[in-house]
C-alpha cells in the first residue's frame, strides 16, 4: 500500500514504512463542493480525492469543478503543503502521452517533475 | 456462551431538548429499568460521543451515574464516535455473556441543539481523519464523495437517493418519539439546498438531542440477543480502495450472522444508519438484505417501506427519528424490541420475529450490527 501523506506505519500491517515518490499525475475518484465550509475556507470549497498513477490517494482542493467527472485525468500540485488538483485537458493528455513514449520538455512533464522531487510518501513494500 | 437477553428498553422523544443530559439519560435509563424490574443494575455502561465538547462535562460515566442515583453502581464509559451506542451495548452484552455480571445497564446520550449547526458539524467533524479535516472535510462532504462515487457507478440515482428520505419520512410521522412529524416529497427533497454536491440538506439527518437505555440480563425475556459484530476500517477516507461499500459494516456483518448462525434472508425488520440517504442504500448491499445494486430499486418499488417485503427504519431512522449520537446505537435496539415484542404502536410490522440495528461510527471506520429474536 502506497500512502501519503508519509506514515510510520501501514494502516493495515504494523509495518515500518519506508519513503517513495510518485509523478503527481492521476485521476479523479470522487469530488464534491461545500457550500458551507468550516470556518477558514472560502465558498464554494472544492474538494477532491485523487488516485495518483501507482496507487496513492490524495485528498485534494481544486479551483474549479465544472464539467469535471469522475475518472478525469488530473495532475496534483502542493502549494504551501496543500495539494491542488487541476485537469488535464486534450492537449496536455496527449503531451503526457507523448512523455510516456520517450518525448520531453513540455508542461505536463515540468509539472509531473516537480511533483516527483517535492512529494514524499510512505510506501509498504512488505506484503499488503 | 450463556445466552443473553433484553430485559428492557426506554428513550426520550428525539429533538431540541431544555433539559441537561444527564436528566435525559436518567428518563431513558428509569424507564428501561422499570421495565426489567429491576432496582439497581448490577453494572452500567455510559455512551456519549463528545459531552466533553458539547456541553463541557468530563468523566461522564461517573456524572451520569451520579446523577441517576447510582454512584454505587461499577460504571463505565464507552466511545466508537456515532456508534457508540452500539459499542456500549456491546459490552454490556459481553460482561453478561461472560458471566461477570448479571445484570447491566446501558444508556446512551448526546445534547447538541444548544450550539450553532457550524459548531456541532466542527465537532462532529473531529472524528475525521486530522490530515482530511485539515482540507476541509466534514462529515456531508466525505458523504458528497461517496454518494458521487455511487451515482457514477450507477448504483443509485437521484430518485433513489431521495426516497429513502420521503419513506423515512412517513415512518417518522407515526413514531411520537421522533424528531420530524412531518412527511417529505421527493421533489422537496431534491429542491433542498445543496450541502455537499450531490448531498442536498433533506437528504442529511439534522441535529438532535435524546437518550436511549437497554437493559441486558441473563434472566430470560422476551428478546434475545441473537448475535452480535463489530467491524472496523481505516479512519482516512483516501486509504481506501472502496467508498461506495463499507467493508466495516461487511465485516460485522458476517460476524453477526456467524454468531446468530443464521443469515440476512430471516431478518424481518431493520433498523440502519442513514445520516445521510445513500448510507442506507449502501448498506442494505452491505448487510446481504439486498442483492448487490438493487438496494434503490427495492427502495423506489415500495420493498424498504412500512408494508413492504423487509421494512427498513420504521421509526424514521437517522434521518427523521433523528441522530442524537451516542443514544442512536441504543434507540435503534430500542425500535427493534418494540417491534420484536409487538409495541411499535402505529408502525408495527406484522409478526417480526428477527430484527437487524445497524449503527456507522465515523465515516464508517467503526460499525455494529446487533441482531435480535423474539422468544416464544
Ligand atoms: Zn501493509
Amino acid at each position: 500500500m502506497v500512502v501519503a501523506p508519509p506514515a510510520s506505519y501501514c494502516p493495515h500491517h504494523p509495518v515500518l514504512m519506508t519513503p517513495d515518490s510518485l509523478p503527481g499525475i492521476g485521476e479523479i475518484v470522487s469530488f464534491t463542493t461545500l457550500h458551507t465550509p468550516p470556518a477558514g475556507f472560502k465558498s464554494p470549497l472544492h474538494l477532491a480525492i485523487v488516485e495518483l498513477d501507482g496507487g496513492a490517494r490524495f485528498v485534494c482542493h481544486g479551483s474549479d469543478v465544472k464539467g469535471l467527472k469522475v475518472g478525469a485525468a488530473v495532475a496534483i500540485e502542493a502549494i504551501d503543503n496543500i495539494y491542488y488538483f487541476s485537469n488535464l485537458g486534450t492537449l496536455d493528455r496527449a503531451r503526457l502521452f507523448w512523455r510516456r513514449a520517450g518525448r520531453a520538455g513540455d508542461r505536463v512533464n515540468a509539472i509531473a517533475r516537480s511533483l516527483a522531487k517535492r512529494m514524499w510518501k510512505g510506501k509498504h513494500r512488505a506484503a499488503s | 456462551m450463556p445466552d443473553v437477553f433484553v430485559a428492557g428498553v426506554g428513550m426520550t422523544r428525539v429533538g431540541r431538548r431544555s433539559e441537561p443530559l444527564p436528566d435525559l439519560m436518567a428518563d431513558a435509563a428509569h424507564a428501561a429499568l422499570a421495565e426489567a424490574g429491576l432496582e439497581v443494575p448490577d453494572a452500567i455502561v455510559v455512551a456519549t460521543m463528545n459531552p466533553e465538547e458539547f456541553i463541557g462535562d468530563g468523566n461522564f460515566a461517573s456524572n451520569v451515574a451520579t446523577q441517576m442515583g447510582f454512584a454505587d453502581v461499577p460504571t463505565l464509559r464507552v466511545e466508537t464516535a456515532t456508534s457508540s451506542g452500539a459499542a456500549a451495548f456491546y459490552a454490556g452484552f459481553a460482561q453478561v455473556a461472560a458471566g461477570l455480571r448479571h445484570t447491566v445497564l446501558v444508556v446512551g446520550g448526546e445534547k447538541m441543539t444548544h450550539l450553532t449547526t457550524p459548531r456541532v458539524s466542527e465537532l462532529i467533524g473531529r472524528s475525521i481523519d486530522p490530515y482530511e479535516r485539515a482540507y476541509g472535510a466534514t462529515m456531508p462532504a466525505l458523504a458528497g464523495l461517496v454518494t458521487r462515487a455511487l451515482m457514477t457507478r450507477g448504483a443509485a440515482n437521484a430518485r433513489e437517493i431521495a426516497q429513502v428520505a420521503v419513506k423515512n419520512h412517513a415512518n417518522a410521522a407515526r413514531n411520537p418519539l421522533a424528531h420530524f412529524q412531518d412527511a417529505v416529497t421527493v421533489e422537496q427533497v431534491l429542491e433542498s439546498r445543496m450541502v455537499a454536491d450531490p448531498l442536498r440538506l433533506l437528504h442529511c439527518c439534522p441535529i438532535s438531542d435524546g437518550a436511549a437505555a437497554v437493559v441486558v440480563s441473563a434472566e430470560p425475556a422476551r428478546v434475545r440477543v441473537a448475535g452480535i459484530g463489530h467491524g472496523t476500517d481505516t479512519l482516512a477516507m483516501r486509504h481506501r480502495r472502496e467508498l461506495t461499500s463499507f467493508g466495516a459494516t461487511r465485516m460485522a456483518a458476517r460476524e453477526a450472522y456467524g454468531m446468530a448462525r443464521f443469515g440476512p434472508e430471516r431478518i424481518d425488520v431493520a433498523e440502519v444508519h442513514d445520516a445521510f440517504t445513500p448510507f442506507e442504500l449502501i448498506s442494505l448491499e452491505d448487510l446481504g438484505l439486498v442483492p448487490p445494486g438493487k438496494a434503490g430499486r427495492a427502495t423506489l418499488d415500495g420493498e424498504t417501506a412500512l408494508d413492504g417485503r423487509l421494512p427498513i427504519n420504521p421509526s424514521g431512522g437517522l434521518k427523521a427519528r433523528g441522530h442524537p449520537l451516542a443514544a442512536t446505537g441504543l434507540a435503534q435496539i430500542v425500535e427493534c424490541v418494540w417491534q420484536l415484542t409487538g409495541r411499535a404502536h402505529g408502525r408495527q410490522v406484522a409478526g417480526a420475529r428477527r430484527a437487524l440495528a445497524h449503527s456507522i461510527g465515523g465515516l464508517a471506520t467503526n460499525n455494529w450490527v446487533t441482531l435480535l429474536e423474539a422468544r416464544g
